[in-house]
């Protein structure tokens, strides 16, 4: 803490805090223009200067950026502060007499009228008065850097480039509402929307936590979801070598920082998507690759994104400069960089195992950690050679085929094969949370976690406890991740960022204040008022429909609900021994101490069978929330309810399949 | 060409002196930008062409050498290694220089003469050389700056190669850098080692990579002491950068230059060529594990741009904008990292820092620097003499000369033998100091106390013609055409101070706007962002501290002392001296003087506009101004 005297209090502030900062903390008003809430501190209009005494020297600051950094004395209304504050606002009251905060300002320094007249007068109420507060919320706020400065000293101005408005500015209304003048209107184009005013409240409440809170939140803005890799590796929860184990000590090397620091250096967005503040997508540039077509070329690399990397982990490789390869080559083949990563961790497994050896690999050794083969895979699946063709086919028919044809123990491929309703898992280790196991077996898709991601909630914060808490969350996340999907929407801004006291709220988990948000959003484009528990509804009506669609390709049933026992527990004895200690004390509290003399083969079978049977309670209690049959199909009277029921033939599908 | 090494460079070298040594003389053509304006080109040609038709090859050599010490003079041809100065050459005489030189004789008819037509014939001995101590210049006339063989056989790169050699240690650099004293000589004189230091730690601290940046922005109106040097000299830049990287460990390197400098460049990156393959720049520098290079950065050439922050927000891609220095750019430069940046000639006189040691050059200057560098003013400093001055041009003198002997010794006094007026100081944002502090010492603080300032080295010599108000108005119209807006004082500080500066040359002034000066000046100067800001009243409150009366001449009489003020003079034909030849009709563009033939004329002040064209042109100096 550093001592501080400003005009006649003392105090003691952080490092670095500005004396703007702490003359507030004082109680002590200092005049301003540009500064704002939102913004970096600026420093242009200079009147918020003050004057500051230290060892003995003495000279003039602007407050909103002077950081404080050892002892200091402040004076803010001696002769020399007062004189620069009331010239520079006289200035701007010579040059823009009618604005209401140049007055204001200008009368609290005691100056209505200026001395002189300003060759550049300008009478309007609503000038410009050239703070750069628009400017600097385009630029740093949403980061979209539609608006500028143009010309030089007095021929300053605000504009756009070429003096028209770009494809770039989406109308989020964020310059016109940080302006001080009102200088600023928008110029509607609602596309058809009923209150576009609203939609951009709306979304001003993201943007503004998002240049507040995000720095200390997930740093989506500036490493994005990379962000998790750090996260994951401490809860035990990324994926190493096909989901055996949770963490890895040369994780590190792979963390987040390494890219947003080493890789992505230009500090851009990728324009995922036009006007979105919170731009969490990244791009490497200037990488150089190493293999494939376009070795040697200079590229960028958009991503990696956490699951990228998590794959790669989960492959047993820790080297960020292959992550960015793979990434580069998975995009430009058109290959999923999350099923590509998930398929080889099991080839590899399946390496290790003996499953597979040189000759099926056509040479290639693809043990755990085999980065040049593994890359060598992801060539020849897109030239459709070699290991590329059995490779590419994906796990689900791997697993047939290394059953039939290479006599595999097709027990031990289903238990390792990360995969559900065919579709490889994305990349989080979810032994310990059922909730998420339920997330990823009953999606509607497959194994993805777009549907419910509760493992924090379930495992860390044991926000939902008993069975029917969880079906809770399985019924309510999966229906309102649904919704951004009908509208077209990216969750990421929900949940991602957070309100400053969201933690106080009821429901946390739900981020209640967003969820309002989102309620406006779509008043604001339909003109349909609706509340959160209406969001639900479209949704259920959609999915339900979904599952039954579903049902109707061969699908829709309990039995596609199941899942790789890998997800749900530990497959084989090295795993069990290597997070014993957690098991043991599992079985210590289900068994009591008899568990203390079993051998370890029978504690395996013992926690399978455990957890095999609370996989199997969880979808009872699921499917009892969704109003659907033990079989996992909704009822007719669901249907009725969302009034899907009309649809041609589709409660006759019910029937068929013994729903009632 | 093989690649230099830690092994053979002093082999190297000695070759290249061998080389350079085996043909006796050479004729050195000043292919500087007012040379080459001059058609210094065209003489370079018609020499060779001459040497061939002679076959005279293995006799004399013509070659390009980047600056000279008179290019008043141009174009200017040196023969050495008398150092004969030839000013004024053309093609047509070069049978006649080629015959002489290869003779050992001189060709009287081209060489310099003095005001009282005494012929001088060594470049070093005309006057306004004479009192010079070259150090940055010491290689004018003698470097061929496109050749780098050229420059090592003067002495370039073996301050680098002895600090390789030795393997001397960052903090031994930054040491002796320290102890010479050197200030920065791009305006804000500050200590050189002190900033080096910062830097190092700065990255040492947070694991960083550190920059080494010049500026060579040079956006002085009338200055060029940065471009000659880099026309002149390019690898003494290159090797002071190389010294700086290797201090505080920087692997990569900046010039930031201004586009408006072709030839500059074009030196600048054909040596940087030259330097990479020659194994002095890149990965391991002359085999060792240093690794060092430099990219060029163009400037669109905005007076602002360099300002360090200004400077490094452009390298960025950005607006050049300056920003609030709280922070320091040493510390958070270039892409936030810690950054070095300094001046062409502050880099431009590093390795021979090196080369000569700390005490050779802090025994130049002023004050005492082996406890501190703030203590004194150590080096040489090259100004760009200009304005009413006898010889204009580039002078290198110690630091601690008098603005008289600038003036009078080495600038052969006020042009025409007139009244000096002033002097003006530091660039635009200088200030100007009277006639009586011309015995004031040149360094960084005795100039800030008058109210002046170093700045880059602009020194403006004015004569009694001149409106002291009028080059208020000048230097403050200047800097607001190159103020960049960000901040309110110079946005509008400098428009307002144009409004009443403008009003008061018009005779239209009030009692009260040398109080708004004033006020606007104190604005300016705590409340501006950047040092244009702050400094851009220094024109106007040196003037007013000095010259007051003249403001009082023009708000209180409507009067213009100097008769420079359009509004305020009128211009009358004295009808005993006028013949009535009529030489001031024609070129009257108002056609407002009449009068009949040999009888004395009248002019029409309805009509005329007070551009001075009759005065010029009368014969009989019958033209007054009121
Ligand atoms: C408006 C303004 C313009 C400047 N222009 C230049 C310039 O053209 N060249 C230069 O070397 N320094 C210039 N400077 C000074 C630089 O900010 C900086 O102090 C200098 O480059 C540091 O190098 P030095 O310590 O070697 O002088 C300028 C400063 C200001 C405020």
């Amino acid at each position: 803490m550093i001592k501080v005297t400003i005009d006649d209090k003392r105090l003691e502030v952080e490092p670095g805090t500005t004396i703007m900062a702490a003359a507030e903390k004082a109680g002590i008003f200092i005049p301003r223009l540009c500064s704002h809430e939102l913004l970096e501190p600026y420093g242009a209009c200079r009147v918020c200067s003050v004057e500051i005494e230290q060892n003995g020297r003495t000279k003039v600051v602007t407050s909103c950026n002077y950081p404080i950094r050892s002892e200091l004395t402040v004076r803010t209304n001696s002769e020399r502060a007062t004189k620069t504050r009331s010239m520079v606002l006289e200035m701007m009251l010579a040059r823009w007499p009618k604005v209401k905060v140049v007055k204001d300002m200008a009368a609290h320094e005691g100056i209505t009228q200026a001395r002189f007249s300003h060759p550049l007068v300008d009478n309007n109420e609503n000038a410009c008065i050239l703070c750069g507060r628009c400017v600097n919320i385009c630029r740093n706020g949403v980061r979209q850097n539609v608006l500028s400065f143009e010309g030089r000293g007095s021929s300053r101005q605000v504009s756009m480039p070429y003096q028209q408005v770009p494809a770039e500015c989406v109308g989020c209304g964020a310059c016109e509402w940080i302006c001080p003048t009102g200088a600023i209107k928008m110029i509607d184009d609602p596309n058809g929307s009923a209150d576009w005013d609203r939609i951009r409240r709306a979304g001003m409440v993201v943007t503004r936590e998002l240049i507040l809170f995000d720095d200390d939140q997930c740093q989506m803005r500036r490493k994005g979801t990379s962000n998790l890799v750090d996260v994951m590796n401490d809860y035990d929860l990324l994926p190493v070598h096909n989901y055996r184990f949770g963490s890895h000590p040369d994780a590190k090397f792979v963390q987040s920082e390494v890219f947003a620091s080493k890789f992505v250096t230009n500090g851009l967005p990728d324009g995922c998507a036009l006007g979105c503040d919170m731009a969490c997508a990244h791009a490497a540039d200037d990488f150089e690759l190493q293999t494939g077509p376009d070795k040697g070329k200079r590229v960028i690399v958009d991503g990696p994104e956490y699951e990228t990397v998590g794959g790669s982990t989960n492959m047993g490789i820790f080297d960020p400069r292959w992550i960015l390869e793979m990434n580069y080559y998975c995009d430009n083949y058109g290959i999923d960089t999350i099923s590509f990563c998930t398929l080889m961790a099991f080839v590899m497994e399946c390496y290790e195992n003996g499953i597979l050896d040189k000759e099926k690999t056509g040479g290639l050794e693809l043990n755990f950690g085999a980065k040049d083969a593994a890359m060598e895979v992801l060539h020849q699946m897109a030239r459709g050679e070699g290991f590329g063709l059995v490779a590419g086919q994906g796990i689900r028919r791997m697993k047939k085929k290394f059953a039939e044809e290479y006599g595999a123990d097709p027990k031990f491929l289903q238990d390792i094969g990360m995969e559900a309703k065919g579709l490889e898992y994305s990349e989080y280790v979810t032994k310990e949370s059922l909730a998420q196991q339920g997330g990823y077996g009953i999606a509607l898709k497959g194994a993805q976690h777009d549907e419910a991601w509760l493992i924090f909630m379930d495992m860390v914060n044991k926000q939902i406890p008993s069975f029917e808490d969880k079906a809770e969350a399985l019924h309510y996340f999966p229906m309102w991740r649904t919704w951004f999907g009908l509208n077209g929407l990216c969750k990421l801004p929900w949940n991602d960022i957070e309100p400053e006291d969201n933690a106080q709220e009821k429901e946390p988990h739900k981020v209640p204040k967003h969820t309002q948000a989102y309620c406006d959003f779509f008043a604001g484009v339909t003109g349909r008022e609706v509340s959160a528990d209406d969001l639900i509804t479209m949704s259920e009506r959609v999915y339900n429909f979904q599952r039954i669609f579903n049902l109707k390709m061969g699908f829709g049933t309990r039995e596609h609900d199941a899942i790789p026992y890998r997800s749900v527990g530990p497959v084989t004895e090295e795993e069990y021994l290597s997070r014993q200690d957690r098991y043991d004390e599992q079985l210590k509290e289900l068994e009591g101490d008899s568990v203390a003399g079993m051998s370890t083969a029978e504690k395996l079978q013992m926690l399978r069978k455990h957890r095999e049977d609370r996989y199997a309670k969880l979808l009872d209690a699921v499917y009892l929330r969704r109003g659907w049959t033990s079989n996992g199909i909704p009822r007719i009277e669901t249907a009725k309810k969302l009034g899907i029921d009309k649809v041609d033939g589709l409660v006759e599908l019910l029937k068929e399949h013994g729903a009632h | 060409m093989p690649k230099l090494d830690l092994n053979n460079f002093k082999q190297e070298a000695q070759k290249f002196r061998s080389n350079l040594d085996a043909i006796p003389s050479s004729l050195m053509v000043c292919h500087c930008t007012t040379c080459l304006a001059a058609g210094a080109q065209k003489v370079h040609q018609a020499l060779e062409l001459e040497l061939e038709k002679r076959n005279l090859q293995n006799k004399v050599r013509v070659k390009t050498t980047g600056v000279t010490a008179f290019c008043a003079m141009g174009p200017v041809v040196i023969a050495q290694p008398s150092g004969t100065f030839y000013g004024r050459t053309r093609p047509q005489d070069a049978p006649e220089l080629i015959e002489h030189v290869a003779e050992g004789k001189e060709l009287e008819r081209l060489l310099f003469k003095d005001k009282d037509g005494k012929t001088i014939a060594r470049q070093e001995d005309i006057p306004f050389v004479a009192k010079q101590k070259p150090v940055v210049l010491r290689n004018r006339s003698v470097l061929d700056p496109t050749d780098i063989n050229d420059a090592i056989a003067h002495g370039a790169y073996e301050a680098i190669f002895n600090l390789l050699k030795k393997e001397t240690d960052g903090e031994a650099i930054i040491d002796i850098i320290h102890r010479s004293g050197i200030r920065g000589r791009g305006g804000g004189g500050f200590p050189a080692g002190l900033k080096w230091k910062s830097a190092r730690k700065a990255a040492k601290e947070r694991l960083e990579p550190v920059f080494v940046v010049c500026n060579a922005d040079e956006g002085d109106p009338g200055a060029y002491m940065d471009r000659s040097i880099v026309e002149a000299d390019p690898h003494s830049l290159i090797e002071g950068m190389m010294i700086g990287a290797l201090a505080v460990g920087a692997t990569e390197g900046f010039v930031y230059i201004r586009r408006e400098y072709p030839l500059a460049l074009e030196r600048l990156s054909n040596a940087l060529d030259q330097a990479r393959k020659k194994g002095l720049l890149g990965k391991s520098i002359l085999g060792s594990d240093f690794s060092f290079d430099i990219k060029i950065h163009r400037g669109a050439g905005a007076f602002v741009c360099g300002e360090s922050t200004a400077l490094f927000a452009s390298m960025e891609g950005k607006a050049g904008e300056p920003r609030a220095k709280y922070v320091h750019s040493v510390e958070f430069g270039f892409r936030d990292k810690p950054t070095v940046l300094n001046n062409v000639e502050t880099w431009a006189n590093i390795a021979q820092i090196i080369n000569n040691g700390p005490e050779w050059f802090a025994s130049m200057g002023t004050g005492d620097v082996s406890k501190s560098p703030w203590s004194g003013s150590s080096g040489t400093k090259v100004f760009s003499l200009v304005g009413n001055v006898e010889y204009t041009g580039l002078v290198e003198v110690p630091m601690g000369m008098t603005l008289r002997q600038i003036v009078f010794d080495v600038g052969g006094g006020v042009e025409g033998g007139r009244k000096l007026k002033a002097v003006q100081t530091g660039g635009p944002s200088g200030g100007c100091l009277p006639e009586s502090k011309l015995d004031l010492h040149v360094d960084f603080d005795t100039l800030q106390e008058a109210g002046s300032m170093m700045g880059s080295g602009g020194l403006i010599v004015m004569d009694e013609r001149t409106c002291m108000v009028d080059v208020a108005k000048y230097f403050v119209d200047f800097l607001m055409g190159e103020s960049c807006g960000k901040c309110t004082p110079c946005r509008e500080g400098l428009s307002c101070l144009h409004e009443i500066l403008h009003r008061i040359t018009e005779g239209k002034g009030k009692p009260d706007d040398l109080v708004l000066l004033e006020d606007l000046g104190a604005m300016l100067k705590d409340g501006a962002l950047c040092g244009l800001g702050q400094t851009a009243a220094n024109p106007v409150l040196s003037t007013l501290r000095y010259f007051r009366d003249e403001y009082d001449a023009h708000i209180e009489q409507g009067r213009c002392p100097a008769g420079v003020c359009k509004a305020l003079i009128k211009y009358t034909i004295e009808p005993d001296k006028c013949t009535g030849c009529r030489l001031c009709v024609k070129p009257c563009p108002t056609d407002c003087i009449s009068g009949e033939k040999d009888k004395p004329h009248t002019i029409d002040h309805g009509k005329c506009i007070q551009c001075g064209t009759c005065m010029d042109a009368c014969p009989e100096d019958a033209i007054r101004v009121e």
